[in-house]
């Protein structure tokens, strides 16, 4: 027998280490086994990033009116983790063949990272059974669609409104009920050049940011920047015209340039009344005025949107998180009926909302007597009766895998069209040329 | 010649062979224990280096061949992945952002480290240990603390900055995050404050280490102190400030904190660093082989760029 020699052992060693790298990527070609539970306790895993969320579930497990009826006896194990390690973890483990999540919480812009060909509907129960019943009647479905199969459910329309000083446009004579933003626009310019005070604002920091301002803006007029196919929609007279319009308004100061809608910068602005009104979604309520100027309670209002003079409509959307549920799971059946539940019915959306300010997705609850009789501590309004006109004309939102690297490229131009450095026109063109170049890859 | 244990012992051996069963065959381990053993003993080293560096390397390179979203089969493109990149205008922005930073660091961070150890050294400085504190926190702040605080000051309508710039000169109409130029001069100012204090203790370390006879001497023979900072510390110091040097180059090379938080790569791709190229790439868009291919062009950029730095500054060879 020969000697054995350092090399030998070396390569011996080689061999040991790669088989053991071998070994969990030879188990994840085979499939999840586990036997799905059709009954009896469960313990739902649950992967989110927002604590709202995590008190709607904890909630919703204990809600007689919710789980009456079920083969299950919910509970739920939550894993709390930052938007863009859920999926990237998510993505991981399923490799792995690991411990995905049963119900996983996937913020809209990440979305885009499962609509690339193979992942969705590799891991994600498809949903298009679960929503038949509810046909139109179900909004939000269009930007978690993959090849025409629903794979998550919003919680939240997030419908955008304008937020306005009530108290500061009485003083300085701004009309409440502003027809178009045109004629607003004007009140703005004077607004700033007499008292420094502007009527909107724009994000100037971050791509994604400074894009999901325009793209408020763009859905409100009719414009998109995708289409239900995927197809890229952003060259259009609506896109160069609601360029225009933004940046007109930061040029006469009507829209105050700031970094992001929620940081420290923000909050001055709304702290000292240079920003006396806004267009956000329903959730900035909370996580924008409320956290930043409580102070404030009492002098704030909201309304539907002024419409543009070119068309369009009284509303627009912005942000989300879809639920999905993992496939072939052992507790995927459990999952889907849980989600069922919560998102599904009318206690679950009268829940959602009381417990994290998400409105519903379904629509005839927004003639519900009782979110109609619901009035904003806050705001001291009854919020129901604007956002039940807006929901009625929301437009719809389809993203596509490409999303992330449009935001990504489209972000500079923009910005160089709100500070002038370039025209709105050109802006669009550049964002286009740089987009097509990319996804050309 | 037969030696007299040896003829003694043979009708022993004779007589155990005749009444005894043979003995055992020593088995393979036996035979091979005195030879092994020096492998097993340094084998837990190989096995973790080829598990966690050289494997995953492979793997990188590899990957970097193929196309893959993350979930089902890579798919082997060859070399379409570097190809691609080599056309990637967004990919050249990266690493003409990186060198910007690169030679930032080196040209001003670096000195100005080494000037602050030498004020910091000074004899008789009151509050030394205030000093050093001061300049050693921003390296152990959080980064996520430090861009918020960064992001506050240099806002263009609300910011300090512009604010202290408005009330000394008259104007502070800066749009240090909006504007692509005057954002990566803000990534750079976060980068200085961030590492100067840092490498400063390096510097200082050495310092105390050089003779002081040597100044003396200096002294003695009419140098000032100019003359004996470029004399004597800078030539004590060569050692210290080649590690510090190789050590900059190889982490600025691969900055991502700085820019990834304070302007996230923008306005546009103005602060994309290549760390940043290849973390969206991978983690935002699902392209993880052209992530691992960019990936292993950075490593080979930054193992190159570090050897030449080394053999340049005789880093670890005898004066």
């Amino acid at each position: 027998m020969t000697d054995l020699g350092r090399r030998s052992l070396l390569r011996g060693g080689a061999g040991l280490g790669l088989g053991l790298l071998a070994a969990p990527a030879l188990t994840a070609c085979g499939t999840a086994n586990s036997a799905p539970v059709t009954s009896g306790p469960v313990d739902i895993s649950l992967w989110t990033h927002d604590p709202g969320y995590i008190t709607t579930f904890e909630t919703a497990v204990t809600e007689a009116a919710l789980t009456r009826g079920s083969r299950f006896d919910f509970g739920v194990d939550i894993t709390n983790a930052a938007p863009t390690d859920i999926v990237t973890r998510m993505i991981a483990q399923a490799v792995a063949d690991g411990d995905t999540p049963d119900l996983a919480g996937i913020v809209i812009d990440q979305f885009p990272r499962v609509m690339v060909p193979g992942i969705a509907e590799h891991l994600f129960t498809d949903l298009t059974e679960t929503v038949r019943p509810f046909g139109d009647d179900l909004a939000k479905l269009a930007p978690y669609t993959v090849d025409g199969v629903p794979y998550g459910l919003d919680s939240d329309n997030s419908i955008t409104v304008y937020y306005y000083r009530r108290d500061l446009f009485d003083k300085h004579g701004v009309p409440e009920d502003v027809e178009t933003w045109e004629e607003l626009a004007e009140h703005g310019e004077r607004l700033h050049t007499d008292h420094e005070i502007s009527l909107g604002m724009v994000s100037t920091a971050g791509n994604l940011a400074i894009v999901n301002g325009f793209l408020q803006f763009l859905l409100q007029r009719g414009g998109s920047l995708f289409d239900e196919h995927g197809e890229i929609t952003l060259p259009s007279a609506e896109a160069v015209e609601v360029l225009e319009f933004m940046a007109r308004g930061v040029r006469s100061g009507f829209l105050l340039a700031l970094p992001d809608p929620y940081g420290s910068a923000c909050g001055a602005a709304l702290k000292s009344g240079r920003l006396a009104a806004t267009a956000m979604p329903n959730w900035y309520n909370v996580y924008g005025l409320q956290a930043n100027v409580p102070d404030q309670k009492g002098r704030w209002r909201m309304r539907t949107l002024p419409r543009f003079t070119g068309g369009g409509h009284i509303a627009s959307t912005m942000g989300g998180t879809a639920f999905t549920v993992l496939k072939n799971k052992a507790h995927s059946h459990a999952a889907l009926e849980l989600l069922r539940r919560v998102y599904l019915t009318r206690e679950g959306q009268l829940l959602r909302y009381r417990a994290g300010g998400y409105l519903p997705t379904l629509r005839p609850l927004y003639q519900d007597p009782e979110l109609l009789g619901t009035k904003d501590e806050f705001l001291g309004q009854r919020v129901f009766e604007v956002y039940g006109p807006a929901a009625d004309d929301l437009p719809l939102f389809h993203q596509d895998a490409g999303m992330q690297i449009l935001a990504a490229v489209l972000g500079g131009p923009v910005l160089d069209a709100l500070k002038g450095r370039t025209s709105p026109a050109a802006a669009v063109e550049d964002g286009l040329s740089a987009y097509r170049e990319q996804v050309k890859r | 010649m037969t030696s007299p244990l040896t003829t003694r012992a043979e009708p022993v051996t004779g007589h155990r062979a005749a009444s005894a069963p043979p003995a055992p065959r020593p088995s393979w381990w036996q035979r091979h224990q005195r030879a092994l053993a020096p492998y097993v003993f340094l084998s837990p080293f190989y096995v973790l280096y080829g598990l966690f560096l050289l494997v995953p390397i492979g793997v990188g390179v590899y990957l970097s061949c193929t196309e893959w979203a993350g979930l089902g089969t890579p798919r082997w493109v060859g070399l379409r992945n570097y190809r691609d990149l080599m056309s990637d205008g967004s990919f050249w922005t990266s690493v003409r952002n990186t060198s910007l930073y690169v030679v930032f660091t080196m040209c001003v961070v670096v000195p100005a480290a080494l000037l602050i150890a030498q004020a910091l050294n000074a004899r008789g400085l009151r509050g030394r240990d205030m000093f050093r504190l001061a300049y050693f926190m921003p390296v152990v702040i959080s980064p996520i603390v430090v861009t918020l605080v960064f992001g506050l000051v240099f806002d263009t309508e609300f910011g300090l900055a512009n604010g202290l710039l408005e009330a000394a000169f008259g104007f502070g109409g800066i749009d240090w995050l909006g504007d692509p130029a005057w954002a990566r001069v803000t990534v750079v100012i976060l980068v200085l404050w961030r590492w100067t204090g840092y490498l400063t203790i390096f510097f200082l370390a050495g310092l105390q280490n050089v003779p002081k006879e040597l100044y003396e001497a200096a002294a003695i023979d009419g140098a000032g102190p100019v003359r004996r900072f470029w004399a004597v510390t800078l030539p004590s110091l060569r050692p210290v400030t080649a590690f510090v040097a190789v050590t900059v180059l190889i982490s600025t090379a691969q900055i991502f904190e700085e820019p990834f938080l304070l302007t996230q790569g923008g306005p546009g791709e103005s602060t994309l660093s290549v760390a940043m190229f290849i973390f969206r790439a991978g983690f935002e868009r699902q392209q993880l082989g052209y992530a691992a291919a960019a990936g292993v062009l950075l490593f080979l950029a930054v193992f190159t760029l570090g050897l030449l730095a080394l053999r340049a500054l005789k880093v670890g060879r005898d004066q």
